[in-house]
Order: C-alpha cells, then structure tokens, then sequence
C-alpha cells in the first residue's frame, strides 16, 4: 500500500513576498506619521507609539505607565469608560492601550467603513482621558488582584525574577506591573503626570495602513492629530540606568506548591540599533523552534519537558536573551545543565552555513507570517520607528537576514550570547536546590512568600 | 476649561461589513478522501490542513488520550521518511506545523510558501498510507505526552478545570472523558493499539482535505489526485459514537480543591445541542452578548460595576455531538466565590427573561461580523473555517451562510435560547477553590 512515487517532488521556483512601501511625513506639531496602503481586505489599522514607557518611572512607582496606558480607554472628558467601550464593540474595532518599557502604544483597527471612528476613538483617549479617581482606584485594585494570577505562575514569575538578576536597579529591572506596594501608593496626580509629561507628539509616531490610500491615510492623521500640541515643559533625557555587567549566577525562588519548576537562562545582550541585530536574530534562531537545538535537547533527545522556547528581545537599551522550560522539580538540575551547554554549544560547536539555511528560513517565513495581517504589517512599522531604524530595513529584512553568515553568527554568540549567562529557577527547591549547588557557586535561594520584586536585589 | 462638545456615540451597522464569501473547489476521491481548495493569491504561502474524524471522544474504552497521543506518533515518520520529516518540509523552509486533537476530529497542519505545496501533500498523503511506530518512539512520544499533561494540567493554575467540567457534566457520554486523557491509562496503551488506531481511522474515507491560499486550483487537484488518489480504502465501516447523554433533571455542583489557586474560580457547564443544530447561531449570539468585549454583560457587570470578578467570560463549545455553553468566573482579590457566581447568575436571570434590545444585538453583530473578517486575513484561519464546518455540521457552504444566520438572530431568539438552556437543573457547577491549609499540612 502506498501513494505513489516513494521520492519526494521538488520545489518549484518561489514567488517573493512584498511588503507595502511605507511613506513618511512629519505633521506640524511633531507627530511623525508613517502611512502604507494594502487594499486586498477592508480593514484599516493604526498604532500610536508613544516614546515612553515603565523604563521612565521611578523605582518606587513601579507600574506607573502601564496603570496609565489601562487608564487612556476608562474615560475622556468626553466620554466615560462604559461609552468607549461600547462604542468600540458597536464599531466592531480593537482599541488597545499597553506599555511596555520602552514605549507606550495605543493601537486601534477596523473593518474599512468603521476606521475613521476609531480613530478618533483613539484620539480621544490619547489627548482628553479623564482619570477620573474612581477609575484609578478601580483599575489599581484590579491589577493588584491580577498580581496575584501572576505570582501562582512559575514562568511569569520566573521572567520579573529575570528582570530583576539582569537589570538590578537599571530601568528594565523593575516589574512593568509593578508590585501592590507600589501600586498601592500611585495618585491619581502622579498618573496625570505621566500622560500630560509623555504623550506629546513630538515624541511620538503614528503608523496607519490598510484599505486606504496613503493621501487618505496622511489626511485623516493630520484631520484628527493635528491640532495635538506638545507641552511647553521639556521631555528630558531618556532613561538610561548602568546595567551591572553580567555575571553566572543562579537564583531560585522555593514554590513548593508549584506544579512544576520553570527554568530561565538568560543575558542581557543588544540594543535594537545594533549591527549586530541580525546576527544575534540568527544566533537565537539557531537554538529556538521545535528544531532548533534547544527543544531538541530538552525535549526530543530527553523528554525533560513538553517544549523549550528562546527569545531576543532588543531594546533602547541593551535587552534581553532568554531561554525558558518548565520541568519536573526533580529533574530541574539536570535541564538547568543541559540548557547552559546549550547555549554554550553556539560557540563550542557553531553552526555552519549549511545548517543556517533551514534556520534563518525559520526567521523569514515568521516575517512573512507576521506581516500577513495589517495589525502586523502595522506592528513591524512601529517597532522600527520605535527604535530609530530606518524604515527602509522593514523591506530589506529577508536579505538581512539571509547575509548573515556562520562566522557572524560564532563571533556574536561566543561574545555576546554565551558567557556569563544567569539562570532562574521557580519551583519546589526541595526537590533540586542541593544538586544546583554542586554544579554552582553562586546560589542564592529566596522563599516565595519573601520575594520582593520591589527591590533590586529582590529582598528575600 | 475648552471642551469637547459631547457626541453621540459612533456606531455602524453589521451589514455595512463586507464579507466576500469564501469561493472553493469541492471534490471527493473516488478512495473517499473529500478534498476542498481555496485560491487566494495575495500572499506567496499556502496552508494545508488534513482532518480526520477521529478524537477524544472516540479513544478505545480504557485508553482515554488516545487519540491525541496518536497525533503525536504521526510526526515519527514513515517507511519512507525520518522522525521530524514535516519540521524539514516546513520550519526548513520557512513555515511551520502542527496538529491539534478535538473531543471530534484530529487536524494536522502546515503553513509554507507556496512554491513547497506538493512537497506537503506527498508527506499527508505517505503518512496516510503508511505510518511506521516502532516501541523506542512510541515510548518516547507518550512521555511527551504525559509531559504535556503535567505541563497544561497540573502545572498549570486551573488547569484542571476543563477536565472536570467535561468529566461531571456528562454522565453517559464519552465527552466526559476529555481529550488530554489520564496518565494511568496512557501508560496502558501498546504498540498494537497503534496499528489498530490507525487502521480504523486513518483511511481516506475518514479524511477531509482543505488547502487554502497561493494555489491554481486544477493543478492542485491533479496533485491530490497523484498522492492520495492510490490510496486504498478499507471495507470495514468506521466506529461511530452514538453514545445519547440523557436528559440533565438536577443541578450538580463539584468543589475541587488544588494547591497554588491564587482566586477562587467557577465554571458553570449547560447542556447545549450539536454545532449543527438551528439553535447554534442564537447560542453564538448569546456567547458575544454575555462575555465579549468590555462592553459585554459580564464584564460591564461583574468586572466592572461590582467589581467582584477579575475576569468573567462565557463559551458555547459547540461540537459534532451536543456541547457545552460554559459561563466561567474568576474572583476578584478578596471576594467571596459565592457572591461573584450570585452576580452571575443575576445576569442569565436577565438575559432568560427579558430580550436584548436592538442597539445591544445590533453591536454584538458587527462584533461578530468584523471577527469574521479578521479571522479571514490568514489562509490557515480560512482553512480551519471550512475544516470546523465539514466535521462538525457536514457541509463546507455553511461558511457562506454563517454571517446571515448571525445577522437574523432577534434579541427574542437570544432571551429563548437561554431559557431553554441556561436553567439551573441543566447546569453542572465546578467550583475551584485553594487548598485548605490543612489539607495542605497532610500532603
């Protein structure tokens, strides 16, 4: 019994992928637009990037700019939560508002008739939220009570805990949610701070596309955005913190309760802007994926656990490279192991330009996945405005990606992957604490219920 | 103080939404294998998907997870081909795949440039035909598998809950035993439940076929017609469920106590009809009402106003066999499970006895209707609609009719549907609690 042929039909010749050209303009007051234009689907979508996020709160105000951008779509001095809310689903739209570190983004996207409401949705909520008290001790009590769902999760725990062993007190160390103390201690003063000091278009870009022309697109920006004025009070300087060189570490915080240990390794690493971003994009391509090394090690050669993944993520300032699993208590000593060698092989045994074929294809053909949709295409627009990365680099991507070579990707790994990398562990230390200690000299355990992510040293 | 004159709210209407309607080709083999194809050329990829209609449900008596654990060994290649040959054909060249395994069907799929298609089919159409399992892979794949029960399940803060649910609201059915399966009887699955599994289900009359996206539709016919067209197809007939799960006549409540619950938790699981069943676009309808957006009953109620939950959501699981609507809440910091499932159940009070008004199911409408829409942007979302609407209602032209069937739903239909099926004595409760601290003590 078979199909047919036992060989296997070859490939014919690819079709490429093309990317909408982006069109730039700077409005007026500042606003950066960048607009493109993809009219096979009715939907139009915009993202308004903010160049400020939790990197610029103060340690003690931990959680600040996230409480803010939750804040933007709970009222306008036009309009109270429950309207913008209906009016969002009524329109059948997204509108989002989110912080991250480095930047805070409100993004909005519709089918083609309904865009030019949410947009200015959008608008309303960037330039007039309200921050009605009662709104800020809703939303602050909320993400407390949500902290919550996040201490019971080794692997979102292992990430703060993460930050924390990188950053120590540098601005990407502290919890982007903030700790209940923290929270706790947030006014509503300090929230309008925040907004009336950040969000200002001329430290801010909006990227809109979609089902539209880009005269359409750039109307509709200058129509709604505008008259958006910049405060007089200057922006300052960017958050920039010493980040402790890196050091071998390894930290666990004892959850007996925890169904299963989560594992990171990990390294701060690049900035966005570096040169080195492709080969660094490769060299983490290398371990990531079902196929990449890492998954093969942990769980196809050894079954230590369901899946292992890998990330880069390069920031302003040098981010982060992370390595994540989550293992059975008792076998977390020896996954621990296995990762390190790991991420050690991508300098002891580099991978050869053969074997980059395959995985710099999986970084390409996530690309193409990725800007299949217009909130993606979007997405991709805004993280290199974001980061001061010509624009042009978003349709130029393949081939960046593809020039990297197997001596690129050693030398970066060898330097700025392999050495010094730190490890966190979140699980029932009873269970592997005293093997990490013999394969470790520097172990630092700190009881679950004596975690403090408020601190730099994360108290214990 | 310059202000803002105060508008009316923006609002569109659902039919204002264009939906084009999916166009495909729709033809069965003569071995029985239903293939269906979807030319969009937008973009250079393409995603096939084999479903077969085989899933939790159907695992052999003592052997729940079976199937799932099943889909698994389809990836530990063939007579032909090594372990991990479709990671070659997809992540190597830039794509991806997967599986997944339903309480219905299990689903293989991959996303590749489009120029690698017929790679593809020849690897579905050899796995199909000749599935090679040997005891060193089999004994590997169930640990991953077990693995991933420990990762999903016990690892997991109310990982369990899905378990449960299916496991106390269907007394009779073989839904109740979910798809995940247990441990025990995992470990008690042999290579020769393999070869049986596959010679049962794995036949090109048990098939569907859908490929969506860069393609020229004749010539990929031709292709399928090349691979799975020699295919044999076995004589037996193939086992069916026809397990009737009787008539719920009393409200159950299950209270299930885990270590590391950090909020108390509840999931309230009605007996529901099949997928195909005319009921099914009022109960969707009823689903985005009750639990979608911030602007829906839940979340307005319970999330915001009274500010007993930090999340709250509903799901009518709709499947081949009568489902489940689940109405699922979460505590708020401090407040008592009791008095968020009270606010619960004051808005299913609401929703059985009054109807919606027309402003409400004119917005849940373009909810769905935009949803709908987006879902379209990717080919693997267009294959999977079709997938989802041959196996579990039989009839892939049922996606072209879904969004005037959802338009047609009155706010009459919506307080109906909930009063037929959301009644206490339908209803099985799980109550999710932490552990007590003396149970803990004892553990």
């Amino acid at each position: 019994m078979n199909g047919g042929s036992s060989t296997i039909p070859v490939a014919g010749p690819p079709r490429d992928a093309t990317l909408p050209a982006p069109v730039e303009r700077v409005l007026d007051n500042g606003l950066r637009v960048v607009a493109f234009s993809l009219r096979n689907l009715p939907l139009v979508a915009a993202q308004l990037v903010v160049g400020c996020g939790g990197a610029a709160e103060r340690e003690d105000e931990a959680g600040l700019a996230a409480l803010v951008a939750a804040l933007l779509t709970q009222g306008t001095t036009t309009h109270g939560a429950m309207e913008i809310a209906a009016a969002t689903d009524a329109l059948g739209a997204r509108l989002v508002a989110a912080s991250g570190y480095d930047a805070s983004i409100v993004s909005a996207s519709a089918t083609t008739p309904a865009f030019p409401q949410v947009f200015a949705l959008l608008e309303d909520v960037v330039r007039r939220p309200a921050f009605a008290p009662h709104e800020v001790d809703r939303v602050r009590t909320k993400s407390i009570s949500d902290l919550a769902l996040t201490y019971a999760s080794p692997t979102a725990l292992a990430r703060n805990v993460a930050h924390r062993v990188a950053y120590g007190g540098a601005p990407y160390g502290h919890p982007l949610a903030g700790t209940a103390q923290t929270l706790a201690a947030l006014t509503r003063e300090r929230v309008a701070w925040f907004h009336e000091r950040f969000y200002r278009p001329d430290d801010a870009a909006l990227v809109i596309g979609g089902d539209l022309e880009i005269d359409e697109a750039f109307a509709l920006a200058q129509r709604v955005l505008g008259s958006w004025r910049a405060p007089a009070a200057s922006i300052g300087e960017r958050p920039h913190g010493e980040i402790p060189p890196p050091r071998s570490r390894v930290v666990i915080v004892d959850k007996p309760d925890a169904g299963r240990t989560a594992l990171l390794a990990g390294r701060v690493t690049i900035e966005r802007r570096s040169p080195d971003y492709y080969p660094a994009t490769v060299a983490t391509a290398v371990l990531s994926g079902y196929s990449g090394r890492l998954n093969q090690e942990i769980r196809v050669k050894r079954g230590l656990s369901y899946g292992a993944g890998v990330s880069l993520a390069a920031r302003r300032q040098r981010g982060t490279f992370f390595s994540t699993t989550l293992v059975d208590h008792t076998r977390a000593a020896e996954a621990t192991a296995v990762t390190l060698a790991t991420i050690r092989s991508l300098a002891e045994s580099p991978a050869s330009d053969d074997d980059l074929v395959t995985r710099k294809a999986t970084v390409t053909g996530a690309f193409f996945r990725a800007i299949e949709t217009i909130d993606g295409i979007a997405g991709a627009l805004a993280e290199h405005v974001l980061y001061d990365v010509p624009l042009a680099e978003v349709g130029d991507y393949t081939h960046r990606v593809l020039d990297v070579d197997a001596q690129a990707v050693r030398a970066f790994a060898a330097d700025g992957l392999v050495p010094d990398n730190f490890v966190v562990l979140v699980g029932d230390a009873s269970k592997f604490a005293d093997e990490v200690k013999r394969a470790h000299d520097d172990v630092r355990v700190i009881p679950h219920d004596r975690l403090d992510l408020g601190s730099p040293t994360l108290g214990g | 103080m310059k202000r803002k004159p105060v508008t009316a709210l923006p609002t569109i209407s659902a039919s204002a939404i264009g939906v084009a309607p999916i166009r495909y080709a729709d033809h069965t083999l003569p071995n029985g294998l239903r293939a269906i194809l979807v030319a969009d050329r937008r973009v250079p990829s393409v995603a096939i998907n084999v479903a077969y209609r085989v899933g939790g449900k159907d695992d052999p008596p003592g052997r729940s997870g079976f199937a799932h654990l099943f889909e698994h060994l389809m990836f530990k290649g063939t007579s032909r081909t090594a372990p991990e040959t479709m990671d070659r054909l997809t992540e190597d060249v830039g794509g991806y795949n997967n599986a997944f395994t339903s309480e219905d069907i299990t689903n293989y799929y991959e996303v590749v440039p489009s120029n690698h298609l017929e790679r593809l089919l020849w690897a579905e159409a050899d796995r199909l035909a000749s599935l090679t399992v040997n005891e060193a892979n089999f004994a590997t794949e169930r640990d991953v598998v077990i693995g991933e029960y420990d990762q999903r399940v016990l690892a997991e803060p109310y990982g369990m809950l899905d378990e449960l649910v299916n496991r106390e609201a269907y007394a009779v059915h073989p839904y109740r035993r979910g798809v995940i399966g247990s441990p025990a009887e995992l470990n008690a699955a042999s290579l020769d439940d393999v070869v049986a599994f596959h010679a049962t289900y794995y036949r090109p009359d048990n098939a569907v076929l859908v490929v969506a996206g860069d393609l020229d539709p004749d010539e990929t016919m031709a292709m399928i017609e090349r691979w799975f067209g020699p295919i044999p197809t076995p004589s037996g007939a193939i086992p069916r469920v026809h397990a009737i799960e009787p008539p719920q006549t009393a409200e159950r409540t299950y209270e299930y106590r885990a270590a590391n619950v950090p909020l108390a938790a509840a999931e309230e699981a009605y007996h529901i009809p099949e997928a195909a069943h005319p009921d099914a676009a009022a109960l969707d309808v009823l689903e985005t009402l009750l639990g979608s957006g911030r602007s829906s009953r839940f979340y307005t109620s319970l999330v915001y106003d009274k500010q007993v939950a930090t999340n709250a959501y509903a799901a009518a699981d709709l499947r081949e066999q009568p489902g489940l609507f689940g109405v699922r809440v979460t505590c708020a910091r401090g407040v008592a499970l009791a008095d968020a499932r009270a606010a619960l159940e004051q808005e299913l009070e609401r929703v059985r006895t009054e109807p919606p008004d027309e402003l409400e199911m004119e917005r849940v409408r373009t909810q769905i209707a935009s949803s709908v829409v987006r879902s379209r942007q990717t080919h693997s979302g267009v294959a999977l609609e079709l997938v989802r609407a041959i196996t579990e209602r039989g009839d892939p032209e049922l996606v072209n009719g879904d969004l005037t069937r959802y338009l047609a739903v009155t706010g009459d239909d919506v307080m109906r549907v909930a009063r037929t099926y959301l009644r206490p004595e339908n209803r099985t409760a799980v109550e999710y609690l932490p552990a007590l601290p003396q149970a803990q003590d004892e553990q």
